[in-house]
This record gives structure tokens, C-alpha cells and sequence, in this order.
């Protein structure tokens, strides 16, 4: 079996969550370099390497993925309508808690923050 | 007698039609239409008694499923042939020099709180030992990995 094989499901899942990526390959070593959209995407990527090789050991695969720039953890976020912390905290795979604790100098009460506030988003 | 040729004819016709069903040619277009439509390039597709045939080569191997399945999905196809091949890799980028392999490696696990991680760094891989906590597993793996080695022993153990 390949190792594009072995590892397709990664690929498949990267294709669907919409992480973009290249592949290369050298000393029996498969090289997944993308960048995902949001941590999320990225956490799912984990999980399926994960579940096909529990605990990383098999030395065949480097996945190596970034969390594009927006929405990178350490950033700002700017509140959109209709936003609130948890649906914030989903977008970076962290709790609204985190965000919460971040941000206490401006968010008094965690049920209101407004459209424009700028979050400070802490690391995942 | 000539009213009972022509019915005997439109009944011939039209079973012969229908035992049929679509001809390759017909059957060749939906395909290469369809992989079209999914997005799906450099793919050559034919079509013989119903058995389509995919060659070509592809850029990985999910493109190459994605043609076989959209292939099977179109009416009258019967089974396909998948002969795509898949596009050689380009290598790695080649990793920095040992020693700066090491302090970026070293740096990315301070950062993530990984101590009691220890590694060593031969011809641009990583050695990896020691116990970290088992919460703390995967996001040491994922700063190894994201370091720019192009290969890793992991022999870190899990602790409590």
C-alpha cells in the first residue's frame, strides 16, 4: 500500500474541510504541507492521523498544517452580527471561557459583546 | 398487411431500442461530461460495452478516487477500469543544517510547554525521547512536525 494510500483519508477530509495542500515524498516519508482555514479544520486532520496511527509513532508522515492568517490563534478577532463567544471560540477550536479570560478588561458580561468589539483571540 | 409490417416493425424497434439502452459513444460523453462538471481534470475516459475506462495522470490520490466514483455514478455504466496513475512527488524541502534543525525544534517545544521532551537531530530528522504529560502528547508531536525536518523517530512516552 502506498503511502498516499494509507493516508487518503486525511486527504479526502482536507479536500472536504477546505484546508488547502501539497504533497511530497522522500526516504519512505509522505509530507503533507497545508494550510487550514480555521483550527478546527486543522484538529480534524489530527484526529483522523490519529485514528490511523495511534499516537504518531509510524515515522512514515510529516503533517505539518498551518491555520491561515485570519483566523490564527494570538490574533484579534472583529465581532460580526449575530456572533457570540462560543460560535467565536468554535472558529479558533478554544472555549468561550478562554476568550472570556482573554478579553476581561472589556467584556464585563460575557452574554454581550457587540458588532466591531475587537477580541483578543488567546492561543489554542 | 402493409399496417402489420409497420407494427411488427415499431415493436422491433422499439425492443431493440430498449434492450440496448444507451450506446458507448452516449455513454462516453455523460462520462467525460460528468468529470467535467465534478471538477475533475486530465482524465480521459472510454467507454466499451458499457465498462468505462479511466487513463491519465493525476495529481494525488483522492483525485483519483473522485474520478472512479464520479464515473460509477452515471447511468449505464456498468463497472469502471480505474488506470489513472498518480503524479511522481517532489521531494521534501530539504531540512535546515542539524544544528538549527535542533534549536528550532527546541524552541517550538519551549513554546509549547513541552519540557521533559529531549531530542537530538541527525541528517535533518528528528530523535525524539522523554515522558511528557499525555494532555500535552499531540501538540508536542505537532511542534516536531511542523518544524521543517523531514523525518521523526518518536520514541516520546506518554505520562499521567
Amino acid at each position: 500500500m502506498s503511502l498516499q494510500e494509507k493516508y487518503q483519508t486525511i486527504l479526502d477530509l482536507a479536500n472536504q474541510n477546505g484546508t488547502t495542500y501539497e504533497l511530497s515524498e522522500g526516504e519512505g516519508v509522505l509530507h503533507i504541507n497545508g494550510t487550514a482555514p480555521h483550527a478546527e479544520a486543522k484538529q480534524q486532520l489530527w484526529d483522523e492521523y490519529n485514528r490511523i496511527d495511534p499516537d504518531y509513532r509510524g515515522g512514515d508522515l510529516m503533517l505539518n498544517i498551518a491555520v491561515s492568517g485570519a483566523e490564527s490563534a494570538g490574533n484579534t478577532y472583529t465581532v460580526q452580527s449575530g456572533d457570540n463567544l462560543s460560535k467565536i471560540a468554535s472558529k479558533y477550536g478554544i472555549t468561550w471561557q478562554q476568550i472570556h479570560e482573554a478579553n476581561k478588561d472589556t467584556i464585563s458580561d460575557p452574554d454581550k459583546i457587540f458588532p466591531g468589539q475587537e477580541l483578543t483571540i488567546p492561543g489554542a | 398487411m402493409k399496417i402489420k409490417f409497420l407494427t411488427f416493425f415499431c415493436l422491433a424497434a422499439v425492443l431493440f431500442l430498449a434492450a440496448c439502452g444507451k450506446s458507448d459513444a452516449d455513454l462516453q460523453k455523460a462520462v467525460t461530461d460528468k468529470l467535467k462538471a465534478d471538477n475533475v481534470a486530465g482524465v480521459t475516459a472510454g467507454v466499451k460495452d458499457g465498462v468505462a475506462t479511466l487513463t491519465g495522470e493525476v495529481a494525488d490520490i483522492t483525485v483519483k478516487n473522485k474520478a472512479e466514483a464520479s464515473a460509477k455514478s452515471v447511468e449505464g455504466i456498468k463497472s469502471v477500469v480505474n488506470s489513472l496513475t498518480l503524479k511522481p512527488l517532489p521531494t521534501p524541502v530539504p531540512a535546515p543544517p542539524d544544528p538549527m534543525l535542533k534549536g528550532k525544534v527546541d524552541e517550538a517545544l519551549k513554546k509549547a510547554g513541552c519540557t521533559g521532551v529531549t531530542i537530538e537531530s541527525k541528517d535533518g530528522k528528528i530523535i525524539a525521547s522523554g515522558t511528557v504529560a499525555d494532555a500535552k502528547y499531540a501538540e508536542c508531536v505537532q511542534a516536531i512536525m511542523q518544524s521543517g525536518a523531514t523525518g521523526f523517530d518518536n520514541k516520546i512516552v506518554k505520562g499521567k
